[in-house]
């Protein structure tokens, strides 16, 4: 793909930068906090989209900070929106790890290819026992040497439980650390981590840079990482066709397992509310949406244990941030429960007139442009449709009109503009 | 016969041990493997319809295929040896660029319950090489899957070098996915689209 470099444009905007900046801050906060602010506000995940937009190859992107930063800042100043995403973390961390379950441009992928994760049953039927008894154990001698290729040595490692004997495991077991294959291990983890630290400082940095012109780079997905517990079971351990034949064949087991993993969340997220002080929790929600599992399914495996995440999570000064992927039409009446106003919802397929109708005063609601239009809709379709979700669901305040997938890539900038404009019009409240 | 409605009522209401058993029951009873594979077939259009009514879900689907797939290594042995008519012949991937392959691999198991005969070229498939499945194959019928919204590139580029090909006209094109819908379809130059794995069951059966 030869792209060609976008032509910078610059949008009128008002104010100085820090007023921009302060009045799109606004502007989010009021929609978030289910109230009404000036207009709608616009969330633009540019992702996958910039390298497009820059004419250079995605991987040339990931592999340069500053070239990344700069078709951030090219972007935003075209598109001007009131908040926007960037590139998702770095291929560092999963080159260091020799990591098999993830694909980048550049690392499993051809140059252009997007970031993509490879579902496999990592942990196959049989471990369950092993799991219930010791999930620690049995991730760390087990399951990460299965995916990460640099880890291989763990497997080597004594029961982990035995470090309990203090001073006595190592008099017995201290050479094992220096095996060749542990080392090696102990280099990839200490390599992976100084690669997430970059990209950590880098994205302080984007978000710096990006604020002294008044734009506003997203915060959801630097918080913590949540899920439903179902979902920790099936997205990196069990696999879909697993999770799906575990509810009928070790229901038992699937249940048992969901409760180790709650805590681990929460404790997760309290580290990084109290620690990195960012409030959010970023919860992507994979196989309870409508035609997954049968409602019987939901209430048994899926919906309990997922509510009682968030409720947690909001109890401890958390705001959860639930990707609602997939249709959710038929469950909106479980959504329904949550306490109003402390969560976020970003639905992907769900019809938002009706997802208005039944939580518009329980959660602020993002999401509306489907990325269809964007990439082969026309102009009048376009603004035909923002017109519609600024009357609907717009009314009142409590909605952010961002994309139904997270990832602007393959959508024409000039129909992206015609979406920016046409919010600016018909989002005024 | 009884025990072949038994079989079809087991793998229907998705009872995998039964299904099994009654499976092995019957060979042993010299029962034939192609009355046998005929009910497992009724079997699964019975899971396949209840899934259209919201009866069951795409769990219900996966569950089916396993136990399908179980049945159909047991019958194998004994299938070689006839040669079972399939219903046609069908071309199918996820394209390049796109390694998702979920959504793929249930929409084949269905295709293949329901007796196509199915060429799955696996993920991030280029459209060469859907040419050449074709080609080779003689398929009428092209489908595609795709997760990613730069799949509708892939798509669209596979639908052209299919015209570049001279062979538009003599293969219908389907395709699915999580973000694919009616303006992707218009955009891809496609037939038609389904949003799940019976709409494609559905569109196949129509087409041949």
């Amino acid at each position: 793909m030869n792209a060609q470099p976008a032509e910078r444009k610059e949008s009128p905007c008002v104010g100085n930068a820090a007023e921009q900046l302060a009045a799109r801050k606004q502007r989010i906060l009021d929609a978030e906090q289910l109230r009404q602010p000036d207009r709608v506000p616009t969330y633009m995940p540019f992702l996958n989209l910039l390298y497009q937009l820059e004419g250079v190859s995605n991987a040339e992107l990931y592999n340069d900070p500053e070239k990344a930063h700069q078709a951030m800042e090219n972007a935003a100043r075209r598109f001007q929106p009131d908040m926007c995403e960037s590139l998702f973390l770095t291929p560092g961390v999963s080159r260091a790890l020799g990591d098999r379950m993830t694909r980048w441009p550049g690392y499993g992928l051809d140059d252009y290819g997007a970031y993509q994760y490879h579902e496999q049953e990592y942990m196959k039927a049989d471990d369950y026992d092993a799991f219930l008894a010791d999930p620690s154990d049995w991730a760390i001698r087990r399951y990460l040497p299965r995916i990460f290729e640099e880890l291989g040595g763990l497997a080597m490692l004594p029961p982990m439980g035995l470090i309990s004997k203090g001073a006595l495991y190592f008099f017995g077991d201290a050479a094992v650390y220096a095996m060749p294959p542990i080392v090696k291990a102990a280099q990839a983890l200490f390599k992976a981590g100084q690669e997430h630290l970059q990209w950590i400082q880098q994205m302080i940095a984007l978000r710096k840079r990006l604020e002294a012109q008044g734009f506003l780079l997203g915060m959801y997905f630097e918080g913590s990482h949540c899920c439903a517990p179902f979902d920790h079971m099936a997205d990196t351990l069990r696999g879909m066709r697993g999770i799906f034949t575990d509810m009928r064949r070790c229901p038992e087991k699937l249940l048992a397992a969901e409760e180790k993993v709650i805590p681990w969340l929460l404790e997760s997220a309290a580290t990084v509310l109290h620690v990195r002080h960012n409030p959010y929790s970023f919860i992507p929600l994979h196989r309870g949406s409508d035609g997954f599992i049968s409602l019987a399914n939901f209430d048994k495996f899926y919906w309990p244990q997922l509510k009682r995440v968030i409720l947690a999570l909001i109890e401890m000064g958390v705001t959860p941030v639930v990707l609602w992927e997939g249709v959710w039409d038929q469950r909106l009446q479980y959504l329904a429960e949550l306490p109003k106003g402390k969560t976020i919802g970003i639905f992907q397929a769900t019809d938002l007139v009706k997802a208005k109708q039944a939580i518009g005063d329980v959660m602020c609601i993002v999401g509306g442009m489907p990325n269809s239009l964007l990439v082969g809709g026309t102009p009048s379709e376009i603004r035909e449709h923002t017109h519609k979700m600024c009357e609907t669901v717009g009314k009142g305040g409590g909605f952010i009109f961002s994309t139904e997938v997270g990832d602007l890539q393959g959508c024409k900038p000039e129909l992206i503009e015609v979406w920016a404009e046409a919010t600016r019009e018909f989002g005024k409240y | 016969m009884p025990i072949l409605d038994e079989i079809k009522n087991a793998l229907a209401d998705l009872n995998e041990d039964l299904a099994l058993q009654l499976v092995r029951n019957a060979l042993a009873a010299k029962v034939p493997a192609f009355d046998l594979l005929r009910a497992c077939q009724d079997g699964m259009t019975e899971v396949g319809r209840r899934f259209e009514c919201q009866e069951y879900f795409v769990s219900d689907l996966m569950m089916s295929g396993e136990i399908f797939k179980q049945i159909s290594s047991i019958l194998e042995p004994e299938l070689k040896s006839g040669g079972a008519r399939s219903a046609g012949k069908i071309v199918f991937g996820t394209v390049k660029g796109d390694i998702h392959d979920i959504g793929k691999d249930i929409v084949v198991n269905m295709l293949k319950s329901a007796n196509f005969e199915v060429i799955d070229l696996g993920v991030d498939v280029p459209p060469e090489k859907f040419i050449a499945a074709l080609k080779e194959s003689g398929a009428k019928v092209l489908g595609m899957s795709g997760l990613l919204t730069l799949a509708f590139d892939s798509m669209k580029r596979t639908v052209q070098e299919l015209e570049s090909a001279g062979m538009r006209q003599a293969v219908k094109v389907m395709i699915g996915g999580g973000p694919v819908d009616a303006n992707v379809c218009r955009m891809v130059g496609a037939d038609n689209w389904g949003a799940d794995a019976q709409h494609a069951v559905r569109l196949a059966k129509g087409w041949i």
